[in-house]
């Protein structure tokens, strides 16, 4: 069966995983149920759109990127306080209208902190959201599979790597066509992405 | 499977509450794709040439008049004593107002739940962005001698001066600067997924390298739409409060001074609605063209999402019209000479056609959208829609100059009169606009097509938590 498997990437490099395509959400939840119960772990799905259910399936961990906004909006708290309280109380104190500038009008200062607050806060969100998620990678093996790179939008699609212990050409590739998974192929790394 | 069938059979007919589909005709996510990214990479239209030139030229000419009015003065604008906010303030106000519908559709109506704004959220935070933009075109150059902006930053410098925390306009400072950094990041973040679909859709050379660089390199795997989702919401809550609070913001602007006409609590209320109402006016004078011109938008934006957004701008204009009502009571009821002054003099002054153009508008062209049939004529939406705009910007006009105009005291009373230089500064900052909304429909999908998708019927898996199954 494995030699017939189709292959892209450079033949000389090593294998890098072995991809293949699901037409629904189901079946490619069944597939990772599959994998899992057979005891592979190395290996990622890529979907057009988040699909409900797949990342309990696959057993991943709540994001932290609310905690990296929570970080990033109670450092913003403190840094607009003192950017406020510092110059209006201690180095540059300018009253006008007899407004007081002590803690005992600290309603006055509070405007800046809720925009300084949100602003950080989103900037947490976007920058974790990209850290977290691997990005930037403008490069990808993933991308040497020309059905993928085309088109990751017309399918569902499941890569089970190399690195797993479970890992052999044989045993994943009749896995994959026992679940009914279409253009099961062989990808290998790029020469330039050594 | 054949639980699922037998409940199906059992449940009540429920098609008389079912909500109106997202996407007409049963279309399918593939469809979808293709019809959203077909926009994007299909040659170039010349209507889209003729539009953008003149958009352009109307931009051109704006910022030949801000280069003017920078090597010049602000003598070259009709702001003087007593009335030092006029057009600038006016147009300020006007557009970071229009941005806040974008918002309110993209980020609250995300969190409610409300399907519906899918399919318009990308468009309304394009309109968004581009409305801030041209609304901060103003607040630097206003200030007449530009080269010194940055003494609104609290920037540590050799005069060992500081700005004044106290003061309203520098909360607007912070204000505008983060509405502009969230909304631009809520709308950036969320589109790039669709770069990616437009990456790997790429038939040339440098498409492929411009869409790759700009969605960063995202594959879709379970772990970056995992963090994805999570930003999603993080970034909706986030953009949710500001909805509220930067016209609250601005409103301060004028509520925390003394004057009469502007000392009112009920300003950042007013504002708000204001701003999401003329926001929704300007969503409907977009989108509506839009789907004349690319038919398959059609069966993503339907009559039924439209409908919607011409209830939610009948639900504000009905807000506004009570604040101007309340308003006029409140001068009344307040039996402050001065407060009852101003509203006199606002009705019956020199700027007295403003004030009834701006309340003729916005107390009737809403009112006109209780009816079915006129929310389902669109081309005459459209019309009524441009209508409450412009009484929009009476209404911003009437804020901000007449009352500057009329102060307590008679002898410091004054006339304002726009320059020429006013007003091809005002109309560069709608070619801004729509030079922006072109090139905006002409590089970017405009329709969220991930979060669509998701939402289709039939997209979502039938066992989601794959326990036990």
């Amino acid at each position: 069966m494995s030699h017939h498997l189709p292959i892209c990437g450079s033949k000389e490099e090593p294998l890098h995983a072995i991809g293949a395509r699901f037409d629904t959400p189901d079946q490619l939840l069944a597939a990772v149920n599959r994998l899992r119960a057979e005891g592979y772990s190395a290996y990622e799905c890529y979907t057009p759109y988040p699909v409900h259910g797949l990342a309990e399936v696959m057993r991943l961990p709540k994001s932290l990127l609310s905690f990296l906004v929570l970080g990033g909006g109670l450092t913003a708290i403190l840094i607009a306080l003192s950017m406020e309280l510092v110059p209006s109380t201690l180095i540059y104190p300018l009253v006008v209208d007899g407004k007081p500038l002590n803690l005992s009008a600290l309603p006055q200062y509070v405007p800046i902190v809720v925009a300084l607050t949100l602003m950080i806060g989103a900037i947490a969100a976007v920058k974790g959201m990209i850290i977290l998620g691997g990005m930037p990678r403008l490069n990808n093996p993933m991308f040497a599979w020309d059905l993928f790179a085309k088109d990751a939008s017309r399918g569902f699609f499941l890569a089970v790597e190399a690195d797993d212990k479970k890992f052999t050409t044989a045993g994943v590739t009749e896995l994959l066509d026992q679940l009914g998974a279409g253009d099961v192929t062989a990808i290998h790394l790029e020469e330039e992405s050594k | 499977m054949s639980a699922t069938t037998s409940n199906e059979t059992a449940a009540p007919d429920l098609s008389a509450i079912a909500r109106p589909p997202q996407v007409l005709n049963n279309r399918g996510p593939l469809w979808v794709t293709d019809a959203v990214c077909s926009i994007v990479e299909g040659k170039t239209p010349l209507w889209w040439y003729a539009a953008i030139s003149v958009s352009g030229a109307f931009a051109a000419i704006g910022g030949a008049c801000i280069l003017y009015m920078i090597v010049t003065g602000v003598g070259v604008w009709g702001s003087n004593s007593p009335c030092f906010w006029a057009w600038d303030i006016t147009n300020f106000i006007f557009w970071v107002s229009m941005a806040h519908a974008g918002s309110l559709i993209s980020a609250l109506l995300f969190l409610t739940r409300q399907k519906w704004s899918i399919s318009i959220s990308r468009a309304a935070e394009a309109m968004t962005v581009f409305a801030i933009v041209c609304a901060g075109v103003y607040p630097a150059i206003h200030i007449g001698r530009v080269w010194f902006v940055w003494f609104l930053f609290p920037v540590p410098n050799s005069y060992g001066m500081w700005p004044n925390f106290s003061s309203p306009l520098l909360w607007d400072v912070f204000a505008v600067t983060s509405y502009l950094t969230v909304s631009s990041l809520f709308w950036f973040a969320g589109m790039i997924p669709d770069l990616a679909v437009l990456r790997d859709r790429a038939t040339t050379k440098v498409r492929k390298f411009a869409y790759g660089l700009v969605s960063l390199g995202w594959l879709g795997t379970a772990r970056q739409w995992r963090h994805f989702e999570m930003m999603y919401v993080l970034l909706a809550g986030l953009t949710s409060v500001l909805v509220v609070t930067v016209t609250t913001i601005v409103a301060s602007d004028c509520a925390t001074s003394v004057v009469p006409g502007w000392h009112a609590t009920i300003f950042p209320f007013y504002f708000m609605v204001g701003a999401v109402y003329s926001g929704s006016a300007t969503i409907l004078t977009l989108l509506i063209p839009l789907r004349t011109i690319y038919p398959q938008l059609k069966e993503l934006i339907t009559p039924s999402h439209l409908d919607k957004v011409c209830k939610l701008l009948l639900m504000m204009g009905s807000c506004v019209a009570y604040v101007y009502v309340f308003e006029l009571f409140n001068a009344w009821y307040s039996a402050n000479p001065f407060e009852r002054g101003a509203f006199w003099e606002r009705f019956t002054g020199s700027y007295s056609w403003y004030a009834i153009t701006c309340l003729s508008i916005n107390l009737t062209i809403p009112q006109l959208f209780w009816f079915k049939a006129v929310r389902r004529c669109l081309p005459l939406v459209v019309v009524l829609a441009i209508l409450c705009n412009v009484g929009m910007w009476f209404e911003r006009f009437m804020i901000v100059t007449t009352t500057l105009t009329r102060d307590f005291l008679p002898s410091s009373w004054g006339n304002f009169h726009p320059t020429i230089v006013d007003i091809l500064t005002a109309t560069g900052t709608v070619g801004i606009f729509f030079t922006l909304f072109l090139l905006f429909i002409r590089f970017v999908p405009i329709v969220n097509m991930s979060e669509l998708k998701a939402a289709l019927p039939g997209s979502q898996p039938k066992h989601s938590t794959g326990e036990g199954h």
